[in-house]
């Protein structure tokens, strides 16, 4: 190791910054990969939440259209406390945050919505639900106490 | 009261006819010719059980005309029935199936007919209790809620409300004896009191938990109120029994600073060694019932007891049933309960319910 400083350098140096190149280069690469095709995917997965929580909501507001064209044929379709449940249901339904997805409280809002129509049908005594998501406890065949 | 004299536990009938295990018993409160029984099974039927004129047990029902039929409530439930409940007036028998429903039968002079089914749980419903007045009926189930239902003219039942709350499973619910409040036990430990703001918008008014309140550390198993209201006990898989002053009416609104609140007095530790599934608090009482479930006798077991104050009984995992009094002359930071009798080996295995007989009269 008896060579000159400065040659040394010189030497050396488009070694390393080779290297410090390729690593830019192919990092670069690999971020202009990964936000064109995150974007992409971004936009499936959009799609599909979108489409799956407008089906679902769209399904309640047409049992709400159904009951309240009962309800206005026929005042006394449902009792009372029916008729309240159904009014706190459209309530629900028309005020879920359909344009700010990043609400935090969409899921507690689509639980909320859920529940009331649950509540809704077992008064009603009919077996009504919606088929599209996944049933939230399905794992059934663990022997219970 | 108590004296020295200790308490005795003897075993008088042993009533066999379920396929499967034993999970539930509850004894019909409408003063009657004579003691009914309810027992519900893993073999997915209930069987109602009554004594005979010379004192045997039967589950049958017969007169001189009619040969004995099997009084076996079948072919509603497709799973295990888990537990069962009469309502206050004795007519109406409520029963929580694993089959993610509640079936309500109704009682005329021994036929029982399915009169309803309630749909609502999504999974395997756990109990099912009637309010004093037998207008609502609630149920809890392992989807973590507790629905409660409004009896309307006809047998209809409607949905008053889904509550919300519990982090898991939820294994009993009771109401207390006289108000419209609503208890709940759960797998998540703690112990949820709900009351409804007199416009059927039921809340979470109080939960009991180890933190907070020297609660359970570990699943609440069942609950018991005294015939007053103003006690409360609790069983648990931490082998304890907890007692607790349900003494403040929390259906009413708080109103300013200083509300009541429900508050623990006691823990009775080191009574069973195993989970304490089942405790029951009985007011007159001569019989204590338990069921029990074993390999090759699902049964249950009536046990006549010699005292005549309130005890608190408790089956568990150990086996064992013990009884609990209250020591009137301790009052150093307030009541304090005893152990008066631990029968151990009760039953070949583990002990699911107990349950006091109503009529005193008809035993002794």
């Amino acid at each position: 190791m008896d060579q000159q400083p400065q040659n040394d350098a010189d030497f050396l140096e488009p070694s390393v910054l080779l290297d410090e190149t390729h690593y830019q280069e192919g990092y670069k690469n690999g971020y202009d990969d990964g936000l064109s095709s995150g974007k992409e995917e971004g936009r499936q997965v959009g799609l599909k939440m979108g489409f799956q929580v407008g089906e679902e909501l769209g399904f309640y507001q047409g049992c709400l259209y159904v009951w309240m064209s009962a309800t206005r044929i026929d005042q006394n379709a449902f009792s009372a406390r029916v008729r309240k449940n159904i009014e706190q249901l459209a309530a629900l339904v028309s005020n879920y945050p359909l344009s700010d997805p990043e609400n935090e409280q969409v899921q507690d809002v689509m639980e909320k919505i859920r529940l009331k129509f649950r509540a809704i049908t077992a008064s009603l005594g009919v077996r009504l639900e919606y088929e599209g998501r996944p049933a939230s406890s399905k794992q059934d065949d663990v022997e219970d106490l | 009261m108590d004296g020295g004299a200790a308490a005795e536990l003897r075993e008088a009938h042993r009533l066999a006819a379920h396929t499967d295990r034993v999970w539930a018993l509850a004894w019909n409160p409408a003063p009657g010719p004579g003691p009914v029984l309810a027992s519900c099974s893993g073999d997915k039927t209930v069987r109602i059980w009554k004594r005979a004129p010379d004192g045997a047990w039967h589950c049958s029902v017969g007169n001189a005309n009619l040969p004995l039929l099997p009084d076996v409530l079948e072919d509603t439930h497709n799973r295990t029935v888990r537990s069962c409940a009469w309502s206050p007036d004795g007519r109406l028998l409520a029963t929580a199936s694993f089959d993610a429903t509640t079936a309500v039968w109704e009682y005329n002079s021994g036929d029982f007919e399915c009169v309803a089914t309630l749909e609502g749980h999504e999974n395997e419903v756990k109990s099912v209790s009637w309010s004093p007045s037998g207008t609502l009926l609630a149920t809890c189930s392992r989807d973590k809620m507790v629905w409660i239902w409004e009896v309307q003219p006809g047998n209809e039942y409607e949905c008053v409300s889904v509550l919300q709350g519990h982090t898991q499973d939820v294994k009993m619910v009771q109401w207390h004896p006289s108000l419209d409040i609503l208890v709940s036990v759960s797998y998540d430990n703690s112990i949820r009191v709900w009351a409804d703001d007199g416009d059927d918008e039921w809340h979470c008014v109080q939960t009991l938990t180890e933190a907070d309140n020297c609660g359970h550390s570990s699943t609440v198993w069942a609950l018991s109120f005294n015939q007053k209201g103003d006690r409360m006990v609790t069983c648990s898989d931490d082998r304890t029994l907890k007692i607790w002053d349900t003494s403040a009416d929390l259906s009413q609104p708080k109103t300013g600073e200083g509300h009541e609140s429900w508050r623990h007095l006691s823990t009775l530790t080191g009574y069973h060694d195993r989970t304490i599934f089942s405790a029951h608090w009985s007011s007159d009482f001569a019989l204590i019932l338990v069921e029990l479930y074993l390999n090759t006798f699902f049964g249950i077991s009536l046990f006549l007891v010699h005292r005549s104050e309130d005890i608190i009984a408790s089956g568990a995992g150990d086996d064992a049933i013990c009884l609990f009094a209250e020591e009137k002359s301790s009052m150093v930071e307030g009541p304090s309960y005893k152990q008066i009798l631990k029968k151990e080996k009760a039953h070949d295995m583990d002990i699911n319910c107990v349950r006091w007989c109503p009529q005193l009269n008809q035993f002794l």
